[in-house]
C-alpha cells in the first residue's frame, strides 16, 4: 500500500513535467498551473497519506521496498528499479512535496510575467522528481541516477534565464563542482560494491560490520561519499558555487539552493550511518568541514549587499551546522534542523522574492530600507525567518540548533570544538539576519524614496509566505528539549540505537540554552546597535576593520584561488598544447600519413594507363609468370 | 585411331596464343572480339579432348555452356562496340582510356 502511493508519488512530476516539455506550444498559464502546481500538490497529499499509514504501523513495521523489474544483473551485480519507503524517506518526502508545492503556488504569481512559463514549470517538476528519486531509491545505483538528475535540474533552473551571461557562467560553475562531487560518489559505490559485493541499501548496510569498526576500508567509503556530499551540500572548499547559484529566479534559490537539494548530502550520510558509525574520525573529518563552512560562511554573510547572497551564504552556513550534526553521529539533530531549515530558509527566500518582485528586480540592500510600511507579508515571512534562524526561543531555529548544539557537547572531546564554533555561529546569524532584516525593512528608504511604490503580493505569493512563516514559528515542536523526542522516535527505526548514536543529555541542554540565548540576543542587539537604531552608523565604523571585512566581502578569495590554481594553469596548459604541441604532434602525425599515401600512390597510379591492351599484356604476364612457378613447384614435389 | 591428348592440347594451345596475340596486337574492337572468341573455343577443344580421354561427358556439357556464354558475350560485345562507334566515329581501344588513373 504505502509503496504502491509512493510510486504514484514519484511519477506524478515527472509525468506533468513532460507532458508540460513536450507540449508543442506555450500552453495556456491555467493549463501549466494545474499541471507543474497540481501534480505537486497531488504529491504531497499521498506523501501525507504514506505517512499517516505508516504512523498507524508499530515501530518495528514502518519500513518497505518494492521493486518495478529488474535493471541490470550482470557479473554479480543485481540492480532492481527499486523504491524504499521508511521513516526517513518519508520524512524527506513530506519536505520535498510540501515545501515544494508552496515554492511552485508562490512561481505561478512570481514567474507570470515570464515568457518561459511553461519552462519553468516543466524545470521544477523535473527536480521534484529528481529529488523524490534520489531519496526513495533503495539502492546506490538510483541513488547516482537521482543524484545526477538534481544536478541537471538545478544547471537548468540556474541558467534559466540563459540571456544572462553571469547567469550560464553560474550554471556552469555549479555544475562543474558538482561533478566533483558525482565521482565522488560514484567512486564510493563502487568501492561498497567491491567490498561488499552489493549494492542494495539493506543488504550494503546489514553488512557493513564485516568492514571491520575503523578499518581503511569504511574510511575510505565515507570519505568518498562525503566528497559528493560536500560538493551537492557546498561545504568548504566545495562551496563557492552556490552564492553564484543565485541567479536562478527566487523560487528556484528557495526550492533548490536553499530547502531541499543542498541538503540531500546531509541526507546521504544519514541514509549511509552504517558506515559512518564504523569509522570515528570519518566522522569527526565530516564534523570538521561542518563546522569549518559554518564559521566562514557566516562571516561573509556579513559583508554581503545582495539581499539573495546574504541568504545564500546563511545557507551555506546553516548546512554546515547540520553536516557539523550528522559527523558527531547527532543523526537525529541534524535532521531536525533540516526540516527546520527548510521552513524558515524557503520562508526567508520567498519573502525575500516579494521584495525583488515588487521592486523591479532590484536585489541590493542599499536600494532597500522602511519596506515594513509596504510590505507587510515580506515582513511577516521575513520577521519570522529570522526570529526562527537567529535563535529565538520557541521558534523553530531554537529547537533545532540547540539540539545539534546539546549534541555536539554530549559528544565530549572533538565535540567541543564544534560547540564552540556554533555557538560563535550563531551569534553571527543572528547578527547578519538581523542586519538584512534591519537594512531591508526598517529606517529610511533609498534616496529619494521609492519609484514607483512597491507593490504589495498577490494571495499566490502572499500564502506560501504566510504558511512557511506560520511553520517557522511552530515547525520546532517536534522535539523539545526535557519533553518530547518526536523525530528522534519516529527515526530510531531508521538509526538504529547503537552507542554510535549521538543524543543530547541534560546538562548539555541546560548549558547549550543558556549560551545560545546570550549569543542569539547579542547577535541581535548588535545588529540593532550597527543598522537599526542608527542607519548612519555602520558607514563611520566601515573603515575601521576595512582589511577584514573586504577580505570577508570577497568571500575569503575561494574563487580567486581556484581561478589561479586551477582555471590560470588549465588556460596555459591548453595554450600550449593548441600552440605548440598540436602542430607537429597530432596534426604533423595527420599530414605526414597524407603525404607519405599521396606520394605512394601517385607512383602506383602511373600504371594505370587506361589502354586495356596494356592490362592484358600485363596480366598474361603475370598468368604466365604464376603458371611457370606452379609448374616448377609441382615438378619440384613429384 | 584415336587422336593422342596431346594433339588436342596443342591445337587448343596454339588457338589460346593466336587469341592472345590478337587481343594485344590489335585496335580494333571486332577484331578484339574475333580473337576472345578465339581464346573461347581454345579452351572448348581443351574440354573436349579431356571429355575423350577420361570418357566423360560433362568435358563436353561444359563446352556447350561456354558457347552460349560466348554468344552472350558477342551480343553485349557487339552492343558496346556499335555504341562506341556512334559516339566517335572511329575504332580504336587505345583512345577509350577515360578511366586513366
Amino acid at each position: 500500500m504505502a509503496t504502491a502511493l509512493a510510486w504514484i508519488v514519484l511519477v506524478v512530476p515527472l509525468i506533468s513535467g513532460l507532458v508540460l516539455a513536450g507540449w508543442p506550444t506555450e500552453p495556456p498559464h491555467a493549463v501549466t498551473r494545474v499541471l507543474g502546481v497540481g501534480s505537486i500538490l497531488l504529491a504531497f497529499i499521498l506523501s501525507a497519506t504514506i505517512f499517516a499509514g505508516l504512523l498507524g504501523n508499530a515501530a518495528d513495521d514502518r519500513a518497505f521496498t518494492s521493486s518495478a523489474f529488474e535493471w541490470i544483473s550482470i557479473g554479480g551485480v543485481d540492480v532492481n528499479l527499486a523504491i524504499l519507503v521508511d521513516p526517513l524517506s518519508v520524512m524527506m518526502m513530506l519536505i520535498i512535496t510540501g515545501v515544494g508545492f508552496l515554492i511552485h503556488l508562490y512561481s505561478v504569481e512570481y514567474m507570470e510575467h515570464d515568457r518561459d512559463y511553461r519552462r519553468f514549470f516543466a524545470c521544477m517538476n523535473l527536480f521534484v522528481f529528481a529529488m523524490l528519486l534520489l531519496v526513495l531509491a533503495a539502492n546506490f545505483f538510483f541513488l547516482i541516477v537521482g543524484w545526477a538528475f538534481v544536478g541537471l535540474a538545478s544547471y537548468l533552473l540556474i541558467g534559466f534565464w540563459y540571456q544572462r551571461p553571469s547567469a550560464v557562467a553560474a550554471a556552469k560553475k555549479a555544475f562543474v563542482i558538482n561533478v566533483i562531487g558525482d565521482v565522488g560518489l560514484v567512486l564510493g559505490a563502487f568501492l561498497v560494491l567491491r567490498t561488499l559485493g552489493t549494492l542494495d541499501y539493506g543488504e550494503a548496510f546489514a553488512r557493513a560490520p564485516e568492514m571491520g569498526a575503523q578499518s581503511g576500508t569504511a574510511l575510505a567509503i565515507c570519505l568518498l561519499l562525503f566528497v559528493g556530499s560536500a560538493a551537492k551540500s557546498a561545504q568548504v572548499p566545495l562551496h563557492t558555487w552556490l552564492p553564484d547559484a543565485m541567479e536562478g529566479p527566487t523560487p528556484v534559490s528557495a526550492l533548490i539552493h536553499a530547502a531541499t537539494m543542498v541538503t540531500a548530502g546531509v541526507y546521504l550520510i544519514v541514509r549511509c550511518h552504517a558506515f559512518f558509525d564504523l569509522s570515528w574520525l570519518a566522522g569527526d573529518i565530516v564534523a570538521f568541514v561542518g563546522a569549518i563552512t559554518l564559521l566562514l560562511a557566516a562571516t561573509v554573510a556579513l559583508q554581503q549587499v545582495d539581499i539573495k547572497r546574504v541568504l545564500a551564504w546563511s545557507t551555506v552556513s546553516q548546512v554546515g551546522y547540520m553536516v557539523m550534526a550528522v559527523g558527531l553521529g547527532a543523526y537525529a539533530s541534524g535532521m531536525f534542523m533540516l526540516m527546520a531549515h527548510a521552513f524558515y530558509k524557503a520562508a526567508l527566500f520567498l519573502a525575500a522574492g516579494i521584495i525583488i518582485h515588487a521592486l523591479n528586480d532590484e536585489q541590493s540592500l542599499d536600494a532597500m530600507g522602511g519596506l515594513r510600511k509596504y510590505l507587510r507579508v515580506a515582513f511577516f515571512g521575513m520577521g519570522a525567518g529570522c526570529l526562527a534562524i537567529a535563535g529565538v526561543p520557541g521558534f523553530a531555529g531554537f529547537f533545532a540548533k540547540d539540539d545539534v548544539l546539546s549534541s555536539a557537547l554530549a559528544y565530549g572531546g572533538f565535540g567541543m570544538f564544534c560547540w564552540v564554533v556554533g555557538v560563535v555561529g550563531a551569534f553571527l546569524t543572528a547578527l547578519y539576519m538581523f542586519r538584512l532584516l534591519f537594512r531591508a525593512f526598517f529606517g529610511p528608504g533609498p534616496d529619494g524614496g521609492y519609484d514607483p511604490t512597491p507593490h504589495p503580493s498577490r494571495w499566490w505569493m502572499s500564502v506560501p509566505v504566510v504558511i512557511l512563516g506560520i511553520l517557522s514559528i511552530v515547525g520546532g515542536w517536534l522535539q523539545v528539549p526535557f519533553g518530547w523526542r518526536g523525530l528522534d522516535s519516529w527515526l530510531t527505526p531508521v538509526l538504529g540505537t547503537g552507542a554510535e548514536i549521538i543524543e543530547p543529555t541534560h546538562t548539555a541542554e541546560v548549558i547549550t540554552i543558556i549560551v545560545s540565548l546570550v549569543a542569539a540576543f547579542g547577535g541581535i542587539a548588535l545588529a540593532w546597535w550597527l543598522f537599526g537604531a542608527d542607519p548612519e552608523r555602520r558607514k563611520r565604523l566601515a573603515g575601521v576593520a576595512a582589511g577584514p571585512l573586504r577580505v570577508m566581502g570577497d568571500a575569503w578569495e575561494f574563487d580567486r584561488a581556484y581561478d589561479d590554481l586551477f582555471v590560470d594553469p588549465g588556460r596555459e596548459v591548453a595554450d600550449v598544447m593548441a600552440t605548440k604541441v598540436e602542430p607537429d604532434g597530432p596534426q604533423g602525425l595527420i599530414t605526414g600519413t597524407v603525404a607519405v599515401v599521396r606520394g605512394a600512390s601517385r607512383v602506383v597510379s602511373a600504371s594505370q594507363s587506361g589502354m586495356v591492351r596494356a592490362y592484358t599484356f600485363w596480366m598474361v604476364l603475370g598468368i604466365s609468370l604464376a603458371g611457370i612457378v606452379i609448374a616448377l613447384v609441382l615438378a619440384g614435389t613429384s | 585411331m584415336t587422336v593422342p591428348i596431346a594433339a588436342y592440347l596443342a591445337l587448343s594451345l596454339g588457338l589460346l596464343v593466336l587469341g592472345l596475340i590478337g587481343v594485344m596486337r590489335r585496335r580494333n574492337p571486332l577484331m578484339l572480339l574475333l580473337s576472345v572468341e578465339l581464346m573461347l573455343n581454345a579452351g572448348n577443344v581443351a574440354l573436349i579432348g579431356f571429355s575423350r580421354q577420361w570418357d566423360d561427358p560433362s568435358g563436353q556439357v561444359f563446352a556447350l555452356v561456354v558457347m552460349v556464354v560466348a554468344a552472350a558475350e558477342v551480343v553485349i560485345g557487339l552492343g558496346l562496340t556499335v555504341a562506341i562507334f556512334r559516339n566517335r566515329t572511329n575504332l580504336d581501344v587505345d583512345e577509350l582510356s577515360a578511366m586513366k588513373g
